[in-house]
């Protein structure tokens, strides 16, 4: 099998590949990560760069074919699983570290121990309502932790603003967007917020940054995490640094 | 738009989230949102056999219709059709916003009465209109208490029914000499010849009374009959309000006309001499080469309530009044791709909540998708993306790391 990290993960949000390849070390999973891993597609289809992603999407999968893959991302996911079939007529054997973790938890494989206190979900829009994952992050989370949902959940879930590319062509469209989704998450109780791509992680921590001033907006204590993150915690496991 | 008027639309949205959040799961409106999307996805299948027969069994009801290809080529036609009147009155209609009617004729002298409370009072404002339904969502009490005061020149009280009643007034008197109406219509049955309007306040009845009623409609508003037409607005109904019907439903296939003298057919008794329904075009034709599903839509503004971007940005967010995203994809074909772009071609997140919010599943971010594509081999990108793009073609990463 190979895990995918995803452009994200890989540069820039290094703790979710360690929590994720811990995990996998830890329920003895065999797995490579690919040298010069490179560009699932998604960043340019969606911004219309369709001939260039055509390009990028054929030598990522040259690497990948033939393999089972994991990918922390949900745009990635999406990538793979929809995109790859749907334009360059090749299916790509891919599935999301939430499946996985759910697969071990329900074989033994691996045990988390109860967290008292609540979190909450958000779903990704490319896992959520673009592929219809909503239970599977979910079954992970409530194995051993209680989750307290937002208003707007599952089909209904607010974006996190940063998709379509909307992050980068307008940060601060994307990071009011995110403001309004910490706020629901916030209007929870919940301290903590799990969620299953790097994106909405990378996004919802900007705009917890850019608005900690504030008055009207106290998040300052709610910690944002992967799900490999908040299951690392259940298994009382650190990343040894 | 400003923070404040954005904060009182997003209240108002919240209020009507939650008014409708029940009437949404009930098993009746989920039987009459299938049988709508059946007849929506149909009639914009069958679209140009529709307009054929529409165009024939309206003539055939005593009913001049007029086909214009283009907004310039509608508002002219209604110009010639007002010319010798000073003021015309009208009703909410956001095809006319489409086509700028208000500005066209008012630049040529012609004053437009809006009768719509919510319309009159962002005509008083000159402010944009924030829902296809409840244009003033944007203004909050004691700011329409203002505006009204300072257009009618009165102290008007921060109170609803002080409110209402000076508009209501001013309206009132004015259109008392008023001899022409122009309404939209919210669906027209083709076989039947038959325009259905919808609306709350009674307005539609009066300006249906006036010597000249001109209806000016899309033609994406076609439908087979007169039932189905009535399907699809209750259904806007119900996803626009909250409400399960509306206060008044006019259907108008005719002008005013008797037979209780021998059977012997006269006009002209209580209701319009003359109706005249302007048949707009305006690049409809094209969206259905290219993008038929942005055709289907009812005009609820479901999808604009919970998008994370027209929530943040408002109006502006869209194109004239067609608000939100697939206002954007139709900007396209109205307008040009410069347009399309500058509406906010790259400001949605391709999130897929208005598909979700709309009651006939528009799949608005497959359409953005396909749209930027087009875009792209247009030179339109924004310079951002095209940095991202040389990044990844040289490095593998968004980020340029150095692997290659």
């Amino acid at each position: 099998m190979i895990y995918f990290r995803g452009c994200l993960s890989r540069e820039k949000l290094k703790e979710i590949p360690q929590a994720t390849e811990k995990l996998l070390e830890i329920a003895n999973i065999n797995y490579k990560i690919l040298e010069n891993e490179g560009c699932c597609g998604s960043v340019l289809l969606r911004t219309g760069f369709v001939e260039d992603a055509l390009e990028v999407m054929q030598e990522t999968y040259q690497d990948v074919k033939g393999e089972k893959v994991l990918v922390s991302c949900a745009g990635c996911y999406m990538t793979f699983k929809e995109d790859y079939p749907e334009l360059l007529g090749k299916k790509v054997d891919v599935i999301h570290t939430s499946h996985l973790f759910w697969e071990l938890l329900k074989k033994g494989k691996i045990e988390a121990s109860q967290i008292t206190e609540p979190v909450t979900y958000h779903d990704p829009c490319h896992l959520g309502r673009h592929m219809g994952e909503y239970e599977t992050p979910r079954q992970v989370i409530s194995s051993y932790a209680k989750i307290l949902e937002m208003d707007s959940n599952r089909e209904n879930s607010r974006c996190c603003g940063a998709g379509g590319g909307v992050r980068s062509a307008f940060p601060d469209l994307s990071c009011e967007i995110a403001r309004l989704r910490l706020d629901d998450a916030v209007n929870t109780g919940a301290k903590r917020l799990v969620t299953c791509c790097p994106f909405c992680i990378h996004n919802l921590k900007t705009a917890q940054n850019s608005f900690r001033i504030r008055e009207d907006f106290q998040d300052d204590d709610m910690d944002i995490l992967d799900l490999s993150q908040f299951l690392l915690l259940g298994l009382n496991k650190e990343v040894e640094p | 738009m400003n923070e404040s008027s954005l904060k009182i639309m997003n209240k108002s949205f919240n209020i009507l989230d939650k008014r409708r959040a029940a009437l949404l799961q009930d098993e009746r409106t989920i039987n009459l949102k299938e049988r709508v999307k059946k007849i929506r996805t149909n009639a914009v299948d069958h679209l140009f056999c529709l307009v054929e027969k529409a165009q024939e069994n309206l003539q055939n009801n005593g009913i001049e219709v007029v086909l214009a290809k283009d907004a310039n080529e509608a508002c002219e036609a209604i110009y010639q059709l007002v010319k010798d009147e000073d003021i015309i009155a009208k009703s909410k209609s956001n095809t006319a916003g489409e086509i700028q009617l208000t500005e066209y004729l008012e630049s040529k002298d012609v004053k437009v009465l809006e009768t719509d409370l919510g319309d009159r009072i962002v005509q008083f404002d000159e402010s944009h209109p924030t829902h296809p339904i409840g244009p003033a969502c944007h203004l909050n009490m004691e700011k329409i208490a203002e505006i009204v005061s300072r257009k009618l020149q009165k102290d008007v009280q921060a109170e609803p029914r002080a409110i209402l009643d000076s508009v209501k007034k001013d309206i009132m008197e004015k259109i008392s000499h008023i001899k022409v109406g122009i309404t939209g219509a919210n669906a027209v049955a083709a076989e039947d010849g038959s325009l259905l309007m919808v609306h709350n306040e009674g307005n539609i009845s009066l300006l249906t009374m006036m010597d000249t009623h001109i209806i000016l409609v899309g033609i994406d508003k076609i439908v087979p009959t007169l039932e189905d037409a009535v399907s699809v607005v209750k259904l806007e109904t119900i996803y626009a309000t909250g409400k399960t019907v509306p206060a008044y439903m006019n259907v108008v296939s005719s002008p005013s006309k008797t037979a209780d003298i021998e059977q012997i057919l006269l006009k002209d008794m209580y209701g319009a001499k003359r109706v005249i329904l302007i048949l707009l075009d305006n690049g409809r034709t094209k969206a259905h080469e290219e993008n038929k599903e942005c055709l289907w839509c009812i005009g609820c503004g479901a999808c604009i309530v919970n998008c994370p971007v027209y929530t943040t940005l408002g109006p502006e967010f869209g194109y004239l009044r067609h608000l939100g995203g697939r206002g954007i994809v139709l900007s396209k074909y109205i307008d040009n791709d410069e347009v399309c772009f500058d509406s906010g071609l790259y400001k949605c997140t391709l999130c897929g909540q208005c598909t979700n919010e709309c009651p006939v599943e528009i799949p608005t971010n497959k359409m953005f998708e396909e749209l930027r594509g087009k875009s792209v081999k247009k030179g339109l990108y924004t310079q951002e993306h095209l940095k991202i793009k040389n990044t990844i073609k040289k490095s593998r990463s968004p980020f340029g790391k150095e692997n290659k």
